[in-house]
C-alpha cells in the first residue's frame, strides 16, 4: 500500500470531502427525475415481463419476457435497491426511497444487507479478515490466506457461487466458515436463519411457486423463464461485484495498519482497494453504476449517478497525490479477475514459477 | 363485511409477498402517476381546482381529494406534501371550507398566506398551476365546535382566520344557534383574508357579531384590550377559541383570565412555524447528552437545546421527517432508553421504550434513539 504521511493524508481528505459538498449542495430535482425515470423502467419491465411469461410456448415471447424480467431485477437490485439502501435518496424524504426501510427484490434481506455490505464491508473494504466480501470465505485471492488443497477447485465454487448468487448473498451474514471453526455456535444464528427463511421464502414463494401456479397450464414455462431471470441477475451481479475488488491490481490490507486510522487513510484504502471498468451508458446503469467502484467507495452514499460527472475530479485528486486509478475495460477487469481466481488456487511455489516467467 | 375484510387482508399479505413493501398497492404508482397523477395509492392525492386570490400574500387553494379520503371536522388541519426541488416537504394547514361543501361537492379549500423565506408556502403561492396535484393526509386536530350549541367567541390574527371560517361556515349551513362573536385581527384593511366570504357569513348569519380590528393604520399599533372583551355579552358563559400570533394569543390568554374565563373553555390551535420559545423553566435544566443512533451505530453528543432531528443531522444521517415543528409524526421513532424534553410541552418523557418525535425531542442526558 502506497505510504503516505498524515499531513497528505489529511490534503486528500480534504481534496475528497470537497468534490464531496460541491455535490451535496447540488442534489435536487435532476437527481429525484433520475431515480425515478429509473424506477419507472423498472415496474415497466417486471409488469412486462410478468404478463409476457405466460405466453412463453411462443419462443420468442419466452426470450423477450425472461429478458424484461431479468433486467428488471438486474435494475432493481443494482441501480435502485444498492444505491437506495447506502442512502443516496435519502435527501428526497420520500418514505418509499428510504434507506432504512427500503427492501429489495433478492433473497438477502435488506437488513442483512445493510449490515454486512454498508457497515462491515464499506467500513473494513479488503482487511483481510475483517472485510469478509474479500473472498466471501469461500474463495482464496491474495496470498493472506494460507494454500490448502482444497483450493485447487475454487473455480468451480467460483462458478457455482455465480450461478447461485443470491442465495450466497443472503447467507453470507451466517458466517458458515466460523460455525466451522467452532468460533460462533449456529444457535446465534437463529436469528438471522428466521429473517433469511422469511425473505427468501418470500422471493421463492414469488417466482418458483406463485407466478407458475396462477397460469397453471403453462407452469412450467413460467418457471423456467422465472428461474433464467434470476440466473441472468445472479450471473450479472457477481461478475460485476467481482470486477470491483478482485482485479489484478486492487490491493488488500492488514488489520494492523488500519488500527486507528483516519479519514484520509481510509480514503487512501478505498481507492486502491477498489477498480473500476468502463462502458456504454447502458453497462453503467445496469450495474448500477458499480462500474464506477472507487468512487463509489469513497461516497458511497451520493446518488451514484453522480459518479460519471466527479469521476475526472477523482482521477485528478489520484494524480496529484501519485495514487493509481484502477480501471479498464470489462473484458480487460474481467480477465484480470478470472486470472486471480485461477492463480490463487495453485499451491505458493506452483504460483511463483508461472507467474514469474515472462508471458 | 367480515368477508371483505378477510378478503381485503389476504390480499395485502400477498402484495407483500410479491412487491416486498409494506405497502403494496404504491408499488405501480410511478406508472399510474403518468397516466393520472390522481391514481396514486401511496399517499392521498388532491388536484388544485381554484386558486382564489384573497390579499396580496395570501390564496386560497380549492382542492378535490381523492374519493377515499376520510373527511374531517370543522377547525381540523391536514398535512400536505409537495415535492420542492426534488425534496418531499410535508406542512400542516388548517382546512378553511366547511364539511358539507366536502359532502356534498367533495371540495376542500385551503387558505395559505406567503411567510417570508418560507420553503413551502412560496412554492405553493409561485409554483403549481391549476390541475396540479398534491398529497394530502388525514385530518387531525381537536380545535373544534362544542356539542350542543354554546355561546362562542373567536380570536383570529391574520390567516389565524383559517379554521375560524370553516368553524363559521359549518355554523350557517347547521344553524347554530347561540350567539358568536369573531374578533378578527389584520393589519390593514387591505389584509382581510376572504372579506367578501365574511361579510356574507354577516348578513345570512344573524347570531354572528363580526368586529375587525385594523392594527397598524393608526400611529399607535391598535392591540386587543380589555375594552373589546368587555364589549362581548355574557363572556363568562362562552366558548373562545384562539388562533393567530403568538402575541395575540399571548395577551388573548392573559386578558381572558383577568375575565375570569376559565382554563377549560379557552381552546387554542397552532399557528405559526417559527420555532416555539423554550419556557423558562426549561431554560435551567441541564439540556443535552450522549446520543447513541443504534441502527446507525454511530454516537454523537451534543449541548444545549438541539433537536434530537438536528442532531442526527448533524452527524451525517437523514432520518425520515416532515414538518420539523411536532405536528406530522414522520419523524417518529422509538427511544430504547433516556429521557427527553418535548421543546413544545416543556414536559420530559419516561425514561424507557416508546415512541417520540425527533424534531421536538431534545435529549435529557443519555438517550438511545433506533434511527
Amino acid at each position: 500500500m502506497k505510504q503516505m504521511t498524515e499531513s497528505q493524508l489529511q490534503e486528500l481528505e480534504q481534496d475528497l470531502n470537497t468534490i464531496r459538498d460541491e455535490v451535496l449542495a447540488d442534489l435536487g430535482e435532476r437527481d429525484a427525475r433520475y431515480i425515478r425515470r429509473v424506477i419507472r423502467l423498472h415496474r415497466a419491465l417486471e409488469v412486462g415481463g410478468r404478463v409476457m411469461m405466460p405466453f412463453g410456448f411462443i419462443p420468442p415471447v419466452f426470450v423477450a419476457a425472461t429478458f424484461s424480467l431479468g433486467l428488471s431485477k438486474i435494475i432493481e437490485n443494482m441501480e435502485i435497491g444498492h444505491n437506495v439502501m447506502h442512502g443516496q435518496y435519502d435527501w428526497m424524504n420520500d418514505p418509499s426511497l428510504h434507506s432504512q426501510t427500503y427492501e429489495w427484490d433478492t433473497a438477502c434481506s435488506s437488513d442483512s444487507w445493510r449490515r454486512t455490505h454498508n457497515y462491515e464491508h464499506h467500513t473494513y473494504t479488503n482487511i483481510i479478515g475483517k472485510d469478509r466480501d474479500y473472498g466471501y470465505a469461500l474463495l482464496r485471492l491474495s496470498d493472506d490466506e494460507k494454500w490448502r488443497p482444497a483450493h485447487i477447485l475454487q473455480f468451480f465454487n467460483y462458478i457455482l457461487l455465480s450461478v447461485f448468487f443470491q442465495w450466497g448473498v443472503s447467507l453470507h451474514e451466517l458466517e458458515f466458515e466460523r460455525i466451522r471453526r467452532g468460533e460462533i455456535r449456529l444457535r446465534d444464528k437463529l436469528p438471522f436463519l428466521r429473517e433469511f427463511v422469511r425473505k427468501g421464502g418470500r422471493q421463492a414463494f414469488k417466482d418458483y411457486a406463485f407466478f407458475p401456479l396462477v397460469t397453471l397450464p403453462v407452469a412450467p414455462i413460467v418457471l423456467a423463464g422465472n428461474l433464467g431471470a434470476n440466473l441472468m441477475r445472479n450471473l450479472w451481479s457477481s461478475t460485476v461485484i467481482f470486477c470491483g475488488h478482485f482485479t489484478q491490481d486492487a490491493e488488500t490490507f492488514n488489520e494492523k495498519d488500519c488500527e486507528n486510522e483516519s479519514k484520509g487513510h481510509w480514503y487512501l484504502r478505498q481507492l486502491t482497494g477498489s477498480s473500476n471498468f468502463t462502458g456504454s451508458k447502458w453497462v453503467h446503469l445496469l450495474s448500477g453504476h458499480l462500474s464506477y467502484q472507487i468512487e463509489h467507495h469513497v461516497f458511497p452514499d451520493l446518488p451514484a449517478y453522480r459518479y460519471p460527472e466527479i469521476s475526472e475530479k477523482v482521477q485528478a485528486a489520484c494524480r496529484k497525490h501519485g495514487i493509481g486509478y484502477n480501471t479498464g475495460s470489462f473484458i480487460h477487469q474481467y480477465a484480470g479477475v478470472v486470472k486471480r481466481i485461477l492463480t490463487y488456487s495453485l499451491p505458493d511455489r506452483l504460483r511463483m514459477k508461472l507467474t514469474s516467467q515472462p508471458a | 363485511m367480515l368477508a371483505k375484510n378477510t378478503h381485503t387482508k389476504a390480499l395485502h399479505w400477498l402484495g407483500k409477498q410479491l412487491f416486498n413493501r409494506k405497502d403494496p398497492a404504491a408499488f405501480f404508482d410511478p406508472l399510474l402517476e403518468q397516466l393520472n397523477p390522481m391514481l396514486v395509492q401511496g399517499h392521498t392525492p388532491a388536484r388544485i381546482e381554484q386558486v382564489i386570490q384573497e390579499t396580496p400574500d395570501t390564496q386560497t387553494f380549492v382542492l378535490k381529494p381523492a374519493a377515499r379520503w376520510a373527511g374531517f371536522k370543522a377547525g381540523q388541519h391536514v398535512n400536505i406534501s409537495v415535492e420542492v426541488n426534488g425534496v418531499l416537504r410535508s406542512r400542516t394547514f388548517s382546512l378553511s371550507s366547511s364539511p358539507e361543501l366536502w359532502a356534498q361537492h367533495g371540495r376542500v379549500t385551503l387558505t395559505i398566506k406567503r411567510l417570508p423565506g418560507g420553503l413551502v408556502t412560496n412554492w405553493l403561492h409561485d409554483k403549481p398551476s391549476r390541475g396540479a396535484v398534491i398529497g394530502l393526509g388525514e385530518a387531525f386536530g381537536g380545535f373544534l365546535l362544542p356539542q350542543p350549541p354554546r355561546p362562542v367567541l373567536f380570536i383570529a390574527g391574520g390567516s389565524g382566520i383559517t379554521p375560524v371560517l370553516s368553524h363559521l361556515e359549518t355554523m350557517v349551513t347547521r344553524d347554530f344557534r347561540a350567539p358568536v362573536t369573531l374578533l378578527y385581527f389584520v393589519r390593514t384593511r387591505q389584509d382581510i383574508i376572504a372579506a367578501e366570504r365574511l361579510k356574507a357569513l354577516e348578513s345570512r348569519y344573524s347570531a354572528l357579531t363580526l368586529n375587525v380590528i385594523a392594527t397598524d393604520e393608526s400611529d399607535k399599533p391598535r392591540y386587543l384590550k380589555s375594552q373589546d372583551l368587555k364589549t362581548v355579552p355574557g363572556l363568562k358563559a362562552r366558548q373562545v377559541f384562539l388562533c393567530g400570533p403568538k402575541g395575540l394569543m399571548d395577551l388573548a390568554n392573559e386578558l381572558l383570565h383577568e375575565h375570569g374565563v376559565r382554563k377549560k373553555d379557552t381552546h387554542s390551535t397552532f399557528f405559526s412555524t417559527a420555532a416555539p420559545a423554550l419556557s423558562p423553566d426549561l431554560k435551567n435544566q441541564a439540556l443535552g447528552g450522549e446520543v447513541q443512533f443504534a441502527k446507525s451505530n454511530l454516537e454523537a453528543n451534543s449541548e444545549g437545546d438541539a433537536s434530537l432531528l438536528e442532531i442526527a443531522e448533524a452527524s451525517g444521517l437523514r432520518p425520515r421527517h416532515g414538518c420539523r415543528m411536532g405536528i406530522c409524526h414522520q419523524c417518529s421513532c422509538r427511544k430504547t432508553s433516556g429521557t427527553v424534553i418535548n421543546r413544545l410541552t416543556g414536559q420530559a418523557s419516561g425514561p424507557g421504550d416508546e415512541s417520540i418525535q425527533l424534531c421536538i425531542s431534545i435529549p435529557h442526558g443519555p438517550v438511545t434513539i433506533s434511527v
